[in-house]
């Protein structure tokens, strides 16, 4: 051969130069202990709350637990992303696919495409909207444990008497828990219109800043709200900040105490409770939930549950759920995830007071 | 020297770089090969190519346009809210066109609102687009919150669902909408008045109007052809999703201007071509799908696509600097 036909082009160099760098780099991200093992990817629409993480935690550690390799990708509330990620995921020949929708009807054509390549799909918390594409879902019974929460709550300004003005900080309302929430929050004070009026509805499409505004404005067109619903936990912070600007900050015991209530059951919760600002919250029971995802997922990747609607495979999962409040934090709080986080953390980090 | 300044000029580097990335991660991410992996770098970038030629148009005027996303977000609420089956006109035969012609007239409004307001007014195009970005995101979230009890709008017709589905393996059939849409483009940039004048608007506008070139309605016409390809985007995205979405391709900016400029259109204008535009997206999208399949976090993603997108608009004031010397 001749030295003229062996000669590149600095240009060539170059090309090959970045495109080996990339192989390396690519290579280098295969994991080796993973070898031979299913895989389940793991998509999730954000991790922006602590119950986000904490779900997230839980059904990667118990798919590891089950000798599952797991892939994971994040789709930042973009479901087209999402779309285009469940796809990469059926190309890459994963066995099931673990998913947190944004929207309800925008993941129906993600779930229709794992349809169609018999890869199985779990929805996580969130139920897709009906349609003819397939998906189990596991979520909270979010109205059943709305309305025990805000029952408790009921109970408890029956018990200080006087009447009371409520509001509830409501999520987006494209989701469904959000709604559920909601709605079980009226199904319980409109039982109580005697003595419970609501006088603010507060849009926050899960969004804090939106919380902290809307919940400020409220409470400069009526100071004396004294009944207050938030439909997720991750608020607290926000709601705290306004409640001690307004000097609306105080314990069970205060006569000038907000029956106060929540959703979710995260460590913010636990520390609300044990500190006696918080009377009761709807606990999802996180760990429960997600080993009914892993149960689900492995059960249809390995054939046991088919991938068609039918008796042995509802489409939604319920996790009953259960309410915490004064009277049972000790005996319920190994129940709480936030408590398990609290205790992993031993405190550190703990909400100023 | 003359090595260095050929690979920085070369209009087909990013097209090498294309194929050669193509072919380095076949043997390391699994399934690359895949129909369903092709399928997904195709249907991916359809869209994202459409609307990234109707920036490049704005950037070769010397402008940007920030209000593209909000523009397909809220073109696609209102052309779902026609055509779902408890929309406005629920005659899949009637809705479907009316529909889709109320997409594009959204697209042509935004666009020309921000024409005007850069060409006649002089706004800077930053804020001008940044702030009807801003606008028409929230009109997009409002509308939908008005005309739908969730916050998207399901039951679209199933013929328009259709536009996305692949009716021959590896082909979907917006495909072929793309193909039109880039031809009637290149027509419009290289054989038309208005293309010259874009051009010579992009690389000195005062020159241009000593010229005779009509610079106020170039550039308000780059913006309405920018809004409207922003649009034909947002029919291709609503009927692959579904549904009407008003966040929908909310996160893509960055894609989109990134893509541009990977493909080699300057941001100081008058210098862009639709090739290097669909190799610029391309380049993207196969970085994107090849991270996201070998398992990569979103956040290595994310600084692996800043990173190239970082490098070409170094390589777009590299190749100014040595043009200008």
């Amino acid at each position: 051969m001749k030295g003229e036909q062996m000669r590149i082009t600095r240009r060539q160099f170059t090309t090959g130069t970045l495109t080996s760098i990339a192989a390396t780099a690519l290579g280098g991200c295969n994991r080796s202990e993973d070898a031979g093992k299913k895989t389940i990817a793991v998509l999730f629409d954000g991790l922006y709350t602590p119950f986000w993480i904490a779900s997230h935690d839980a059904i990667v550690s118990k798919l590891k637990a089950r000798d599952f390799a797991v892939t994971e990708a994040i789709s930042g509330q973009d479901d087209s992303k999402q779309l285009s990620q469940v796809k990469s995921m059926i190309a890459r020949g994963v066995s099931g696919i673990i998913l947190v929708h944004t929207d309800s009807n925008a993941v129906i054509p993600a779930i229709r495409a794992a349809n169609s390549a018999n890869v199985p799909v779990v929805s996580f918390n969130r139920a897709p909207a009906e349609s003819d594409a397939f998906s189990i879902a596991i979520r909270a019974d979010n109205r059943k444990i709305t309305r025990a929460t805000v029952q408790r709550m009921v109970d408890v300004a029956r018990q200080r008497s006087g009447t009371y003005k409520a509001a509830i900080l409501m999520g987006h309302l494209g989701d469904d828990n959000a709604i559920a929430r909601r709605d079980g929050f009226f199904d319980v004070v409109d039982q109580h219109s005697n003595f419970i009026k609501v006088v603010a509805r507060i849009p926050t499409e899960w969004n804090a800043d939106k919380a902290y505004a809307g919940l400020t404005n409220a409470f400069n067109a009526n100071p004396d709200i004294n009944f207050l619903f938030t439909s997720s936990d991750f608020m607290f912070p926000q709601i705290i900040q306004v409640l001690k600007a307004k000097n609306r900050y105080r314990t069970v015991d205060d006569p000038e105490h907000i029956v106060f209530g929540g959703f979710d059951g995260d460590q913010v919760a636990y520390e609300l409770l044990r500190d006696k600002y918080l009377d009761a919250d709807g606990i999802q029971d996180l760990e429960y939930e997600a080993e009914l995802c892993v149960d689900a997922i492995v059960d249809m990747a390995s054939g046991k549950l088919s991938q068609t609607e039918g008796e042995t495979n509802p489409k939604i999962i319920q996790d009953p759920g259960f309410v915490i409040h004064q009277d049972n934090l000790d005996e319920k709080r190994d129940r709480m995830w936030g408590y398990t986080m609290w205790l992993a953390g031993q405190g550190h980090g703990e909400l100023e007071q | 020297m003359n090595t260095v300044r050929r690979a920085i000029f070369s209009e087909y580097l990013v097209c090498w770089l294309c194929v050669a990335y193509f072919v380095v991660v076949i043997p390391v991410v699994p399934g690359w090969l895949s129909v369903w992996s092709l399928s997904n770098v195709i249907t991916t970038m359809l869209p994202l190519v459409v609307v990234a030629v109707g920036q490049m148009i704005i950037l070769i005027s010397a402008g940007i346009d920030l209000s593209l996303t909000a523009t397909i977000a809220f073109a696609s609420v209102v052309g779902a809210s026609i055509m779902s089956e408890t929309g406005f006109v629920p005659n899949p035969w009637l809705g479907v066109p009316l529909a889709i012609l109320a997409m594009l007239l959204v697209g042509v409004m935004i666009g020309g609102i921000n024409g005007l307001s850069v060409a006649t007014l002089r706004m800077p195009p930053f804020l001008v687009t940044l702030a009807t970005g801003m606008f028409f995101s929230g009109a997009a979230i409002l509308y939908t919150s008005n005309v739908s009890a969730t916050t998207s709008i399901a039951g679209l017709p199933r013929v328009f669902k259709l536009l996305t589905r692949e009716s021959i393996p590896l082909v979907p059939n917006h495909l072929w909408l793309t193909i039109v849409v880039l031809f009637g483009v290149n027509i419009l940039l290289h054989r038309t008045v208005f293309g010259a004048s874009l051009f010579a608007v992009g690389m000195n506008s005062n020159t241009a109007r000593v010229s005779g070139v009509h610079v106020h309605r170039t550039i308000c016409l780059a913006y309405v052809l920018g809004g409207a390809l922003a649009a034909t985007a947002a029919v291709m995205l609503t009927a692959q999703q579904e549904t009407g979405d008003p966040k929908l391709a909310t996160n893509k900016l960055l894609d989109i201007i990134g893509a541009t400029v990977i493909g080699g259109t300057s941001l100081f204008g008058g210098k862009g071509r639709i090739t290097w535009t669909v190799f610029g997206v391309l380049f993207l999208v196969l970085i994107d799908t090849s991270l996201t399949m070998q398992g990569l976090p979103d956040e290595i993603v994310m600084i692996c696509k800043g990173s190239v997108i970082l490098v070409a608009a170094i390589l777009d004031a590299l190749r100014l600097r040595f043009a200008v010397t």
